[in-house]
This record gives C-alpha cells, structure tokens and sequence, in this order.
C-alpha cells in the first residue's frame, strides 16, 4: 500500500513539477490523437450522413461492416498498416514506419467506423421534418446537411469523444507503429506500458493521471455540450 | 376567387398560381394522388378538405417542391416546374410549407425565426428589426428568446408562422394548421391567415378535416377524396359491410352495429358518405319510414350561413345540415331526443 502512495505522491510531484520527458509525451500523445481524430471527423461525419440519408444497394451490408470494424483489435490494424507501411510494404518507399504519421494512419483506421456509425446513428435519429423545414425555408442543399448536422450534433461530439478517447488510450498502433522512440513516437500509453516493464512506477503512474485528467475533461466538456445542445 | 376545376374545356389564364395536369404519386404502388387536372388561383385563401389518407399532405409537398410526382406535370405561375434540373430551391424561395406538427429548430423561438432571413443573406440589422415584427405579429414576441423545444403546440406553430413569414414568400402552404391547438390558439391562428392574405396578399393553402373551418376561412374547398379531386364533397363517412335479406334488400351494417338500406351492387366490406343535405331531421314522435329511421341525440349546433349543422348521436355521430327556417320550426334544443331520417339516396356506397 506504501510503494502506492509514494508512486502516486511522486506522480503528482513529476506533474506538478512540469518535467520535460513528460511533457514531451503528453505532447506527442496529444497531437497524433488530436490529428488522428480530426482526419477521421472530416471523413467519417460526411461519409456517415450521406450513408444515413442516401439509400444505396449494400448499405445494410455496409454498416454491419463498420460495426465489425468497432471490434477491431488495435494489433490487428498495427499488422495490417505494418504490412503495408514496412521496407517490404507497397508504402515502403515513404518511409513511414515508427514515425508520428504511421501511428497516425493506424489510429485513424481504427476511429473512422467509430465516428460513421455514430454518425448514422445520429442522423438516422433526426426527425426527416427537419429536413423539410430547411428546403422548405429556402435552404441549399448544403445548408440543409448543416441544419441536420446541427440537429444532431449531441450525438456527433459523443461519436467524436468517444473517438477521440479511444486513440489517446490505445496502446497496440503506437507500440507497432510508432515503435515508441523517446522524443519523437513515445505517446503517454507506450511510456507506461515500458516503464511497467522496467519496474519504473512514477512515470507511469504521472502518465495515468494525465490520461484520466484528460479523460475527465472530455467528459466536463461533453456534459458542457450536452446542457447547451438541449436549449 | 381560387379557380379550381377539373379542366375539360377551355384553359383559364388569369392570375393562375399552380396548374397540375395528369399528376400521380405512388409509394410502393400504392397511388396516394391521381388528378387529371387542376388550377389554383392566386391571392387567395383555398382549403382542401379531405379524410385521412385522401392524399392533402402529398399535394402541399408536391406543391412545395418537396417531393417528386411520379408522373405528370406541374406548373407554377405558368412556369413548367422540372423535379430534377437543381433549380428547385429558387421555386422553394417563394413558396413555403408550414407542417401539421411544425418542428423548430434546437435552439431559441427568435433564431428560428431568423434563419430563413440568414440564409438569404439580410444584414443583422434588418434581420432583428424583421424578427421581432413577425413574432410581435403572431403574438410571440415576448416568448422570442424562449427555447423553441419548450413552447405548446400552438406556441409553435404560432413561430412555424413567423418562420414562413420571414421567407417573404407568394404562397403559405399549411397542413392541418389547427389540428393539434386549443380553441384560443386556433381563433389565433386563423386570425393570423386572415391578416396574411388579407394585408400581405400571399396565398393561402390549407387541409383541414374540419368543413366548418373550412367555410369559415376559406374563400373557396377543394375536397380530395383517395388521391382525386372529388365532385361532391363526403361527408359522415363510415365503413361497415353490406349483407342482404331474405327479400333481396341490401343493408350496410356499420361497425357501430348501426344497419342502413342502400342501394347498391357491391358486397363486403365498404365505406359509405351520407350527404348532409339529404338527410331528415325531425322531433322525436315524427317517424319516417321503417328503413333508415333513426332515434338519437341532439349533440350540438352550428350556424353556417343559411344552414344550421346539427351533429346527432344515432350511435355514430351524424351531421345534418337543415336550413334555418325549417330548424326553427322544429323548436329543437340541445341534448333533445329527434329522429332522424336517411333516405337511400342520401348514401353514397364505395
């Protein structure tokens, strides 16, 4: 009980004290889940409000595949992305292996039928009047995907937080991908699985308690957004 | 007047809003509208009167632009409307459809009534000047920065009101625009289509069950009947089945219990309508006939112009209109037992 208390009082002074390795991680961890997640909103919400709304032939078929795809394993993606990113890999020529972009890549794959099927099921929620009333008040069509969005939005953030927290958890992309260089691909989840294995507590334990602050943010802000969108 | 007529002769020019040739809608096969012809005049308030199912929503959506005719044509302002050459939004612009349960935006009673002036591009300034008059104009202006989800039915459909409004459109469709409201918020909002034709000169169409508010504000009904202009309009329709006697008389047996003779060639199971003219409306000693004599219960009583309509309770509740001089001979009052009488002529089976 001891060793825990003092790991989690020396966390709390490495996070107090601003140290610079954690930083760095925090950092790294931050921009490739943040980047990650932006890429698969701009492909995810449009590709899953025009699944929602277009009726096609094999759209059934299409979102059982996304759901699958929700149960993917992150070292399932790491072998596949490897597969094509490696020296070996038709992606080899960029030299994209144990780089920021190739975690990137991963997560990305991993978050993008989390954000479509979110998204459906938001926008399959929304009452098809709202649409009428916008095209009836004059609005483009442009604008009428804007108003339904818009409608949808609680869902939409859900599926971008949900998302989100997925990516800055995972473990599996960035350890394959990333190869966990300290200072370039090392994220908050590689450090700790690796200073587990060195019987270094602290830094795993600080790491923790950064991912579960975040975590605590993202909720503070989504109830934030829920109070708001309930106007 | 709104000109409506099934064209067979010779085309009328003047002032027309809407010309519909050979139009027909069908979901799964099922034709939920077929009119030959038809012409709607502008400036004026028309209702379209209609059971469920009689196909009113789909003609305001067609007529809206909202939704494709499966065949036929559709002009507006003599203008042949193409469903798919992407020029619809600048038809959409002047014509707006306020639906049976108008559905406002998330957010507040003024924004909503602010977005169609913000997708047209009007200047802040202009835009809050013409908010705050639409809501004053439809008795919401001190609800404008309430939240739209939390007004009452006909607080909404009061803002659904500005909200057509402030499109500064040529024609307000309106499906059922009291359909779900209280009496106070229905004299409202009748009010509001009087005042917006009157002083703004847009055109008003609107369904409505109800044939008493349709005379009263209408300047002139068009009733549809299963997807096509009908040329009598139906009234006291019921459904029940036709069985014969042993003397080969036909009777409808409703689904009240209620037996009439009819004449009719049809069997099984049919809808009949009992012409409100047509039907006997007597003190309860008088007895007509031993067919389709009918003890009940005055119910209620309405003045239309040279008609009184009274609602009878024989089991079903049945109107009658009778003119003014032969009800007061009556003497009748309210919750009176009378006797009805519904000549076989009178029942229209289909």
């Amino acid at each position: 009980m001891d060793f825990l208390i003092d790991s989690f009082l020396s966390a709390l002074l490495l996070i107090w004290s601003m140290d610079h390795e954690l930083l760095v991680i925090v950092q790294v961890s931050l921009k490739v889940s943040a980047i990650s997640t932006l890429i698969a909103c701009v492909v995810g919400i449009p590709a899953g409000f025009l699944i929602a709304f277009r009726p096609f032939y094999g759209k059934r078929l299409l979102i059982t595949v996304l759901n699958t795809l929700l149960a993917m394993p992150t070292v399932v993606i790491g072998l596949f992305v490897y597969a094509f990113i490696s020296r070996r890999g038709i992606f080899g020529a960029f030299d994209l292996l144990y780089t920021q972009k190739a975690i990137i890549i991963g997560q990305m794959i991993l978050i993008i039928p989390i954000v479509t099927t979110f998204t459906i099921a938001a926008i399959s929620r929304i009452d098809d009047r709202y649409r009428k009333t916008a095209l009836t008040l004059g609005a483009n069509i442009f604008q009428t995907a804007l108003i339904i969005i818009r409608e949808a939005r609680f869902g939409i953030v859900a599926s971008i937080i949900v998302a989100f927290g997925r990516v800055i958890a995972e473990v599996g992309i960035s350890m394959m991908l990333g190869g966990n260089a300290k200072g370039f691909t090392r994220t908050m989840t590689t450090a700790m699985a690796l200073e587990y294995d060195k019987g270094e507590f602290v830094l795993s334990v600080a790491l923790g308690i950064v991912l579960l602050m975040l975590s605590f943010g993202m909720n503070v802000f989504f109830n934030y957004f829920q109070g708001k969108a309930r106007v | 007047m709104f000109f409506l007529i099934t064209f067979k002769g010779k085309r009328e020019c003047s002032a027309v809003l809407y010309e519909l040739k050979n139009l027909i809608k069908t979901y799964d096969q099922r034709t939920v509208l077929n009119l030959e012809r038809l012409s709607l005049e502008k400036n004026k308030i028309l209702g379209l009167l209609g059971p469920n199912g009689a196909g009113k929503t789909t003609l305001l959506e067609i007529m809206a632009f909202l939704i494709r005719p499966s065949a036929g044509d559709i002009w507006f302002k003599k203008e042949m409307v193409n469903f798919t050459n992407g020029k619809l939004m600048d038809l959409r612009r002047k014509v707006v459809l306020i639906q049976q349960q108008p559905l406002l935006f998330t957010t507040t009673a003024f924004k909503n009534v602010e977005y169609p002036l913000k997708i047209r591009k009007t200047p802040r300034a202009k835009r809050e000047r013409i908010v705050k008059e639409l809501l004053d104009l439809v008795g919401m202006g001190m609800f404008m920065h309430a939240s739209a989800h939390k007004l009452s039915g006909g607080e909404t459909h009061r803002v659904a009101i500005a909200q057509a409004l402030a499109c500064f459109p040529e024609v307000i469709l309106m499906d059922e625009p009291t359909a779900s409201v209280d009496v106070e918020n229905q004299i409202n909002i009748e009010r509001i289509i009087k005042e917006i034709n009157r002083k703004k000169g847009i055109s008003v169409i609107f369904t409505t069950h109800d044939m008493i508010q349709a005379s009263r504000l209408a300047d002139e009904t068009l009733f549809l009947y299963e997807g096509k202009v009908a040329q009598s309009i139906y009234e006291n329709i019921f459904s029940g089945h036709i069985e014969d006697d042993s003397k080969g008389n036909k009777y409808c047996v409703l689904h009240s219990g209620l037996k009439l003779l009819v004449s009719s060639k049809k069997k099984g199971p049919v809808r009949i309508s009992i012409d409100p003219c047509a039907v006997k409306l007597n003190q309860i000693e008088r007895d007509f006939s031993t067919h389709n004599s009918f003890k009940g219960t005055l119910l209620q009583l309405t003045n239309e112009q040279s008609k009184v309509r009274a609602l009878v309770d024989v089991g079903i509740p049945l109107s009658v209109l009778v003119p003014k001089e032969v009800f007061k001979s009556l003497h009748l009052d309210l919750g009176e037992e009378v006797r009805l009488y519904c000549p076989e002529e009178s029942i229209d089976v289909f």
